[in-house]
């Protein structure tokens, strides 16, 4: 799950990106250390603190920066040395460095003509992209009177358009107003769904939430666990799991759930529905079923409800 | 209309051939040229232009207060190129130009745009490399087109086969002496996170130093070299300042050495630092 070894891969079965005991130190400081990571298509969120070590991550993956041990592969290749794949790999870094001098259609179609595309194509994308972040208004003007947002999608729209298969995308919502991130998030599912690898980082859990359930939590330079929200719940049996369960009879259930194999803890809450605490949610979700049955008890629903990113994080980096 | 393309999925394993780089030449010029429209837009462009009316002023005052010495114009051009440009004008603006040219990028963060696209890294240097240099070597070219201008205000006589002759030859140096300090100062910039300081040592340390020390020890300085391409006209050692001169040159200049040796150093110095410059730049990581 965490540091060395092979592991599964996040996303489908398709590995496109892989880092293999990775680390990176810069002097006496240990930004990424010994990770381990194979990432199919779909959208895969890279989730930690300030610091933890994404940004680092992010550009080791693609070839900015070299690995101090361990090996990355995009497309089981070296993108440092194999440019080439850069014409299938999208890049949105963290920072705010824009050429400021440019406006904003002229940076897009030199990334584009970089890309070794020709006028016409060129500027189909760049009308494309201009519309799609709503920044047609603002082509003409200088990069460097954009505000924050509109930098933001800049910075994206030049790494979406060459319709690149993997993307990484560095806090992409960084500094957008509220609209502007609902589309970049929305953006971010569709391209998942179309089968792009899109790895995203971001330190505020609902953003990845919102994008994905695949992710890839790290914490001072060490990926503590991948894969989704639930699975790497069930990984952590040691993790107390709190499940509500709605029933008609919540003190006939409580009773009978007390001292229950996985089961740690149980009270009836104040909306009466009985709170179990579980040592290991999958078991517990397994002998569920045949409790209830073998015992007739009434069970009408079933809630995680700590099932969440910030439940997971806060665990993973406080252990 | 979707841009989105659907269904990308590759199957594990079966991962298509590398897609090919963009040619170089062609993202060299492309680089070059938003390189270049970048470096002309600089604001140290404005002071660089101003320090390059120095000739300029120099022509005209000779026009106007020694209209009579006697002071020819081939004289001028040479001592100008000899002087001027080549000790003082090339190397400041090659500095302020070059040590910019790459390093500048890697510092702001912007380079990470180039380097992911399809495109070499030794295209990125030479087309920012290529940029500098044109840059360089146009606001000395325009300093040399408003000298001529003023000597030719003189009059129609001085426009010799003899003087336009020397006038496209220090173009020619200029040129050469731009491309070679450029390509130094962009490979300094390239290797120093501060790169300014250790230009200058070289540029006015080390070439002055160097250039004064007698014997073949002067042959190390880019200066020596480019000085030995000017044809000087002969001095009038009929004066007390003249034989003075002549004198000096006696004792601190060697002979001069072949001109074609002097154009292979100059060639070879512009590609070794070229070659250099590339290779820092591929060890080169992004750090913002």
């Amino acid at each position: 799950m965490t540091g060395a070894g092979i592991n599964p891969t996040v996303g489908s079965a398709t590995t496109r990106i892989s880092a293999n005991r990775v680390g990176k130190w810069f002097g006496e400081v240990i930004a990424v250390n010994n990770c381990t990571l194979n990432v199919g298509n779909g959208v895969v969120g890279l989730l930690g603190a300030n610091g933890a070590g994404k940004s680092t991550l992010f550009k080791m993956l693609a070839g900015l920066i070299e690995p101090s041990h361990g090996s990355v592969r995009v497309f089981g290749s070296r993108l440092r040395d194999e440019v080439g794949w850069f014409r299938r790999v999208g890049f949105c870094p963290e920072s705010d460095a824009l050429p400021d001098w440019m406006t904003g259609r002229e940076f897009l179609s030199l990334m584009l003509r970089l890309m070794g595309y020709d006028k016409v194509e060129v500027n189909r994308r760049v009308d494309y992209w201009l519309d799609r972040f709503e920044l047609t208004g603002d082509a003409g003007r200088r990069l460097g009177g954009y505000s924050k947002g509109m930098r933001q999608k800049t910075k994206l729209a030049q790494a979406l358009a060459h319709d690149p298969d993997v993307i990484f995308l560095d806090e992409p919502l960084n500094g957008m107003d509220p609209v502007s991130r609902k589309q970049s998030i929305d953006l971010v599912r569709e391209l998942g769904e179309a089968g792009r690898t899109v790895m995203v980082s971001s330190h505020i859990l609902p953003e990845v939430e919102s994008m994905t359930s695949q992710i890839i939590l790290i914490d001072r330079g060490k990926v503590l666990a991948e894969g989704s929200v639930t699975e790497i719940r069930d990984k952590i049996p040691e993790h107390p799991t709190t499940v509500a369960l709605e029933s008609a009879n919540p003190r006939r259930l409580a009773a009978f759930l007390i001292g229950r194999e996985h089961v740690v803890g149980v009270e009836v809450d104040e909306r009466g529905r009985v709170v179990v605490r579980t040592d290991h949610a999958l078991g517990f979700y397994r002998a569920l079923p045949a409790w209830v049955l073998d015992n007739e008890l009434a069970l009408e629903e079933i809630m995680t409800l700590d099932d969440s990113l910030e439940a997971v994080f806060q665990y993973l980096t406080e252990h | 209309m979707t841009e989105v393309t659907k269904d990308k999925t590759i199957p594990a394993g079966q991962y298509l051939e590398m897609p090919a780089p963009m040619p170089s030449l062609g993202a060299i010029l492309w680089i070059a040229w938003f390189s270049f429209r970048e470096m002309a837009r600089r604001r140290r462009l404005i002071s660089l232009g101003l320090i390059n009316l120095l000739p300029v002023m120099v022509v005209a005052s000779i026009r106007i207060w020694f209209p009579d010495e006697g002071i020819t114009a081939q004289q001028q051009l040479a001592s100008l190129s000899h002087d001027t440009f080549i000790t003082f004008l090339i190397p400041i603006v090659a500095l302020a130009v070059g040590v910019s040219a790459i390093g500048e990028q890697v510092e702001d963060g912007t380079i990470v745009f180039m380097w992911t696209r399809p495109i070499r890294r030794r295209a990125i240097f030479l087309g920012r490399l290529l940029a500098a240099q044109t840059v360089s070597w146009l606001l000395l070219s325009l300093s040399l087109v408003l000298c001529f201008i003023v000597m030719v205000s003189e009059g129609p006589q001085i426009i010799t086969w003899e003087f336009l002759r020397l006038y496209f030859q220090t173009f020619l140096i200029i040129g050469l002496g731009t491309f070679t300090y450029a390509a130094l100062f962009a490979t300094m910039g390239t290797f120093f996170k501060k790169p300014v300081l250790p230009a200058i040592i070289f540029a006015f340390g080390w070439e002055n130093l160097v250039a004064n020390i007698p014997a073949r020890i002067q042959e190390w300085s880019l200066s020596f070299h480019l000085q030995n391409l000017v044809d000087r006209p002969p001095v009038d050692t009929t004066d007390l300042p003249g034989i003075l001169g002549a004198l000096l040159a006696t004792v601190i200049q060697r002979d001069p050495v072949p001109k074609l040796q002097s154009i292979a150093v100059l060639l070879v110095v512009m590609v070794v630092a070229t070659i250099l410059g590339i290779w820092l730049l591929r060890q080169k990581e992004i750090e913002k």
